[in-house]
């Protein structure tokens, strides 16, 4: 199992490596000035004395090199679009990622995993099919369009929900702890329904597959010779082993939900990794939009990772490896 | 709490160029002497006491003695002394700082400390706005602060991001791409600011923005679109807040190849053509399409609110029969898909517009398809603000949605037209060149005679107009929507917040947000 | 062993559920609409019909959804948009599945250290964010023109693809007809072309079928954003981009292209799913165990790389 784990690791790094590689060598390939301000006064000089500064005359390989040399030493740079650390950035902003996007993996995958029970359960009836078409409705919605409309439906035709931010900015900072939990729930709220929204409609209708899968199969057929009574089937012996691949599905929707948080950050105005790394490509900020592709593919590779080793440990024929 | 689109670049005066980096950096920070609302730029009228208490010329106006305000303190308690102007000038003009102002400050030659509250700037010439250049461009920045900091680093000092003024708000904290919030200086020299607290908040989805505004979240949204002020118009607690600005659109037309900039471009470079593309466009109704009733109609080559404006020039009329005619005449004879043709070669142009901007991506929609109707194929290229200018500066299109924002003098309305505004050193990206407006220019400038410099003036641009290098579509009239708990003065041109430490919300009318108070936060 | 062999796509069609049918029907609609388009409106899409007194109408017997903000045709435009977004979504994903169809079957029937590679190389590319990866070529080189759009939609696709092809080709590799076809010294292209790739096309198809409607809101999304489909064509996507800055002022420029979307994309995957019920790759008969165990979970049933989170 170590030399397993070690072996996926360096993969992994390697994986990484591979992205970031492709990242740098795209966005210095692409038009556009990192310097190119709505300034009508700035000249060119000038514009050339900001890009020495931050070494962007020279030349692409070279970038490269130090570039890699100052993530091995663990220097992010500094954003210039920002105007901070990339590191203070990203101590900013993955944090708000991951609250999202743990909210949303937490309740898509539970609520997804009993909707798909209820829906096998009750197989054939008329109550499972309109489960089955509201998963699929919810699965074929564009997720930029439903948290337009849970925004505009929330918080301005019946205002009772905050329009964006993470918290409160104004009022936060001065509140107690009690509120200024209440305050980042509220805020929380259509964020995160419209991530779980989309999500468990996804969960819901892989889970369904499995199970159904899984349901013709001897050991089930043996249990219910037994005189295992249906919901006992299959809770102990159809849900375990349709999980299995479930936990394969977590690795596997991981870059997908980073995708679809991109548009639900943007539309919240949710300062997360998403939002971050696309104003970073809008305004040509190197190093931030590079930090941005590194955090989010390291995400994935590591969501994969975890869900592999999660997949090997939890199933009984690799166990013994 | 104000909902914008986009937050500052940097807090540093001489440095920032972002319009929010500007607001706080005016806010934070003092001239020597402000502006008055009559935007005069000529010799000191109008000018009102800021850091200097008052100021004397020398009798041959190569120099002016500042006397600074005795009171006047730093946020941090030390007082404001000579040394610390003399010290932003130099700041400013250094080279390592790399200030996007330092051209404009090039008639100022140094500035000397006869005592410690006496400022005196040297002028190189005589010039008529040379009291506007040094009040107007400069920032005084505290010396003991700064000095400290190795020049070519400013801007991503720790300074940078901490600002520390004179200004009757303090800076309380930034969040880059998040928030930005001021307090009240309370113990300032020109008076406790009226307001306690202002926050920026940013959001760059428009429709976000407006919903927070709506939903009483924010108090400010700057630059509604005309459908959001109609659909705020039924909201009781927020109404409209207009102000004129010194921003105009236009429709400029690259007179060079967008590649082979010694060529003249193809289709444009030819008078009949850009007086053709002028007068196929329906300004008024564009106008109208776009702004509702709110717009302003383009005059010129200047904002309305420039103190040069003239809004009786001779612009080339809207007449799609004689466009036309023109067009024939000029050997563009329709195809047979509709689209004009000469010499084998398609009037197939791009027309550059920046996807910032929903204002200019509009216009750039409607234009299109009225080039598409006089049989000229224009295809949209949108960008992001960043690749714009890149094509901008590098003269690398046909049409452009551009739009100019200026300083209020003279010289900055003709630098955006002049030969020598060719880039790099200024705004003429067109390629637009004309001796008789830069002889013009020149005298315009020179001349202490505001008569006859305003006939110097309106001549040059009668000339610009009658070349058609572009078409002048709107002037950006500011609409903002804002809560009704504020009262607020008059707002200014050249910047809605000039004023805004003057801004009141009435006892009665305060909510949470206006009660919270001047203590730090919780967290 | 049974040596029934899956049924047939056309077979599979006639014996579709009640729902599927109706699926079938709107996207008979929708593709007519498209096809038609000139046919079924008087105006034409780009057309500005009085920028100041016809702009933003709301529906009427004249505009059944409205006018948008330039005065254009709402209807007029779903119907070209029509076009435009169902092109780019079919030839994206005939472009990604091509792709992945020789990916997969050259992974899967060569095997050995090539497979290996090749496996770990799709790993990589799984690993990749996509959309967000599009994102930013798109908004780096915007504008972007169409047939470029098409092919990093489709050259970003293909992964789930390979994944199934190479599965289905693993298993074919050990049967009667393809053992007996090297026995007979058949050369391995040979081999891949006339038995590997005819037996895994349907499940392409189905995996096809339901890619689709996940193109369809790929597209939309980038539109909306500004960096897909350009003025004044005009996808469903780009409609919103239009409409959203005045979404509550003029709520039909936003409900019509959004409904359009939905039905479109339910349509498709309904009748994806449908078909995959028929075609479950994991009812074939001879199906083996994953050769190379662990991780590759059944991929086939995944319906589609899900496109939201």
């Amino acid at each position: 199992m170590g030399r397993r784990i070690a072996a996926r690791l360096g993969q992994a790094i390697v994986v990484v490596w591979i992205v970031a590689t492709m990242a740098f060598a795209l966005i210095h390939a692409a038009p556009g000035d990192p310097f190119a301000f709505d300034a009508p006064n700035v000249t060119q000089a000038v514009r050339q004395h900001w890009r020495a500064q931050f070494g962007y005359d020279r030349p692409v390989p070279v970038q490269y090199v130090l570039w890699l040399r100052n993530v091995a030493t663990g220097r992010l740079g500094y954003s210039h679009s920002l105007h901070e650390p990339v590191s203070q950035a990203l101590r900013d902003a993955l944090p708000r990622t991951i609250e999202l996007m743990a909210v949303a993996l937490v309740f898509s995958f539970g609520l997804g995993v009993l909707l798909a029970l209820y829906q096998v359960r009750h197989r054939g009836t008329r109550r499972a099919r309109w489960a089955d078409k509201t998963a699929l409705f919810f699965y074929s919605l564009p997720d930029f369009w439903l948290a337009l409309l849970l925004l505009l439906a929330f918080a301005y035709w019946f205002p009772i929900l905050p329009a964006g931010y993470p918290v409160d900015p104004v009022m936060h900072a001065y509140m107690g702890p009690a509120a200024a939990l209440v305050d980042r729930l509220r805020h929380l709220v259509l964020p995160a329904l419209t991530l779980v929204l989309l999500t468990t409609a996804v969960v819901a209708r892989f889970q369904r597959s499995e199970l159904l899968e899984v349901l013709p199969l001897d050991f089930v057929r043996t249990a219910r010779a037994k005189g295992a009574d249906d919901a006992r089937i299959l809770h102990r012996h159809v849900l375990r082993n349709a999980l299995l691949p479930t936990i394969s599905l977590f690795g596997l929707s991981l870059p997908a939900l980073l995708g679809g948080s991109v548009f639900v950050e943007k539309i919240y105005s949710w300062q997360g990794m998403g939002y971050v790394t696309v104003n970073a490509i809008d305004q040509r900020d190197y190093p931030l939009v590079m930090a941005g592709v590194l955090v989010g593919t390291a995400m994935v590779v590591l969501g994969n990772l975890v869900a592999d080793l999660a997949y090997a440990y939890a199933d009984p024929r690799l166990r013994v490896d | 709490m104000i909902a914008v689109p986009a937050g500052p670049d940097n807090l540093m005066p001489p440095l920032t160029v972002s319009q929010v980096g500007h607001a706080v950096a005016d806010l934070v920070f003092d001239h020597l002497a402000q502006m008055g609302d009559s935007m005069h730029t000529v010799g000191d009228g109008g000018f009102q006491p800021e850091l200097a208490s008052h100021w004397t010329w020398a009798s041959d106006s190569l120099s002016v003695a500042f006397h600074l305000n005795p009171q006047a303190r730093w946020h941090d308690g030390v007082p404001v002394r000579a040394a610390d102007v003399q010290f932003s000038l130099a700041l400013y003009k250094n080279p390592k700082v790399g200030s996007p102002v330092a051209p404009l400050l090039a008639n100022v030659d140094s500035i000397s400390t006869p005592d410690s509250l006496t400022a005196v700037a040297w002028f190189h010439r005589r010039t008529p706005e040379e009291f506007f250049d040094i009040a107007y461009q400069l920032w005084v920045v505290p010396r003991h602060v700064l000095d400290t900091i190795p020049p070519d680093r400013l801007g991503t000092s720790d300074a940078a991001r901490h600002p520390i003024g004179s200004g009757r708000f303090r800076f309380m904290d930034w969040k880059p791409g998040s928030r930005l919030e001021l307090i009240a200086d309370t113990g300032n020299y020109r008076g406790r600011a009226r307001l306690d607290r202002v926050i920026w908040s940013v959001a760059p989805d428009g429709q976000a923005a407006f919903a927070q505004v709506m939903s009483g979240q924010a108090d400010l949204l700057l630059n509604a679109t005309t459908e959001e002020l109609r659909a705020a118009a039924n909201q009781p607690s927020l109404r409209r807040l207009a102000w004129p600005s010194l921003q105009y659109g236009f429709l400029g037309m690259n007179l060079r190849d967008p590649t082979q900039h010694a060529r003249p471009n193809a289709f444009l470079s030819d008078l009949r053509v850009r007086r053709a593309i002028s007068m196929a466009l329906d300004r008024r109704a564009m106008l109208q399409s776009v702004f509702d009733s709110m717009g302003a109609l383009g005059h010129g080559p200047f904002p309305a609110a420039a103190s040069t404006a003239d809004t009786t020039l001779r612009v080339p009329p809207f007449d799609t029969a004689a466009a036309a005619a023109l067009l024939d005449s000029a050997g563009w004879i329709r195809g047979r898909d509709g689209i004009r043709m000469k010499a084998g070669r398609r009037f197939a142009v791009g027309l550059l517009v920046p996807s910032s901007s929903e204002t200019r991506q509009r216009y750039a929609v409607l234009i299109q398809e009225a080039l598409r109707q006089t049989g000229i194929d224009a295809s949209i290229q949108g960008m992001a603000f960043g690749p714009y200018v890149q094509r901008l500066t590098t003269g690398n299109f046909d049409l452009v949605m551009d739009g100019v924002g200026i300083d209020p003098n003279i010289g900055a309305v003709l630098q955006a037209w002049g030969t020598g505004g060719a880039p790099p050193n200024g705004l003429n990206f067109l390629g637009y060149s004309s001796p008789r407006v830069d002889a013009l220019m020149d005298s315009a400038t020179s001349s202490f005679n505001p008569v006859r410099a305003r006939a110097y003036t309106r001549q040059a641009y009668q000339q610009i107009a009658d070349d058609v290098p572009a078409v002048w579509l709107y002037d950006a009239l500011s609409y903002g929507l804002i809560s009704r708990r504020f009262q607020v003065p008059a707002v200014r041109p050249d910047g809605w917040w000039k004023h805004l430490a003057d801004w009141t919300v009435p006892v009665a009318d305060r909510i949470d947000r206006d009660r919270i108070g001047l203590g730090p936060p919780k967290s | 062993m049974s040596t029934e062999r899956p049924r047939g796509l056309a077979g599979s069609l006639g014996a579709l559920p009640q729902g599927a049918r109706v699926a079938l029907i709107v996207l008979a609609v929708l593709a007519l609409g498209a096809l038609l388009a000139p046919l079924l409106t008087p105006y034409e899409p780009y057309q500005q019909l009085g920028i100041v007194h016809l702009k933003s109408l709301p529906p009427s017997w004249t505009h059944p959804f409205g006018t948008d903000r330039y005065s254009r045709d709402v209807y007029t435009r779903i119907l070209f948009a029509a076009r435009v977004s169902l092109s780019i979504a079919t030839l994206a994903v005939l472009v990604s599945s091509t792709i992945g169809l020789a990916y997969g079957a050259v992974s899967g029937f060569v095997g050995g250290w090539v497979d290996a590679v090749m496996m770990r190389l799709l790993d990589a590319l799984l690993s990749v964010p996509r959309v967000l990866m599009l994102i930013a070529v798109l908004a780096l080189w915007s504008p972007v023109p169409v047939w470029a759009l098409v092919l990093l939609i489709g050259l970003t696709g293909w992964f789930e693809v390979a994944r199934i092809v190479r599965g289905q080709a693993l298993g074919l590799r050990e049967r009667e007809f393809v053992v007996a076809a090297r026995a007979l010294g058949a050369r391995r292209t040979r081999i891949i072309w006339r038995h590997v790739i005819p037996n895994v096309l349907s499940p392409v198809l189905v995996a096809g079928a339901l890619a689709i409607g996940g193109v369809v809101i790929l597209e939309a999304g980038l539109s909306y954003l500004g960096i897909g489909v350009q003025e004044p064509m005009a996808s469903w996507g780009t409609m919103f981009h239009d409409a959203t800055t005045q979404f509550v002022g003029t709520w039909w420029a936003v409900i019509f292209p959004g409904a359009a979307i939905v039905a479109t994309v339910l349509a498709f995957n309904t009748v994806g799913d449908a078909l995959r019920d028929r075609l479950d790759p994991h009812q074939l008969p001879g199906r083996p165990a994953p050769a190379d165990a662990p991780p590759a979970p059944p991929v086939s049933i995944l319906p589609q790389e899900p496109v939201h989170g």
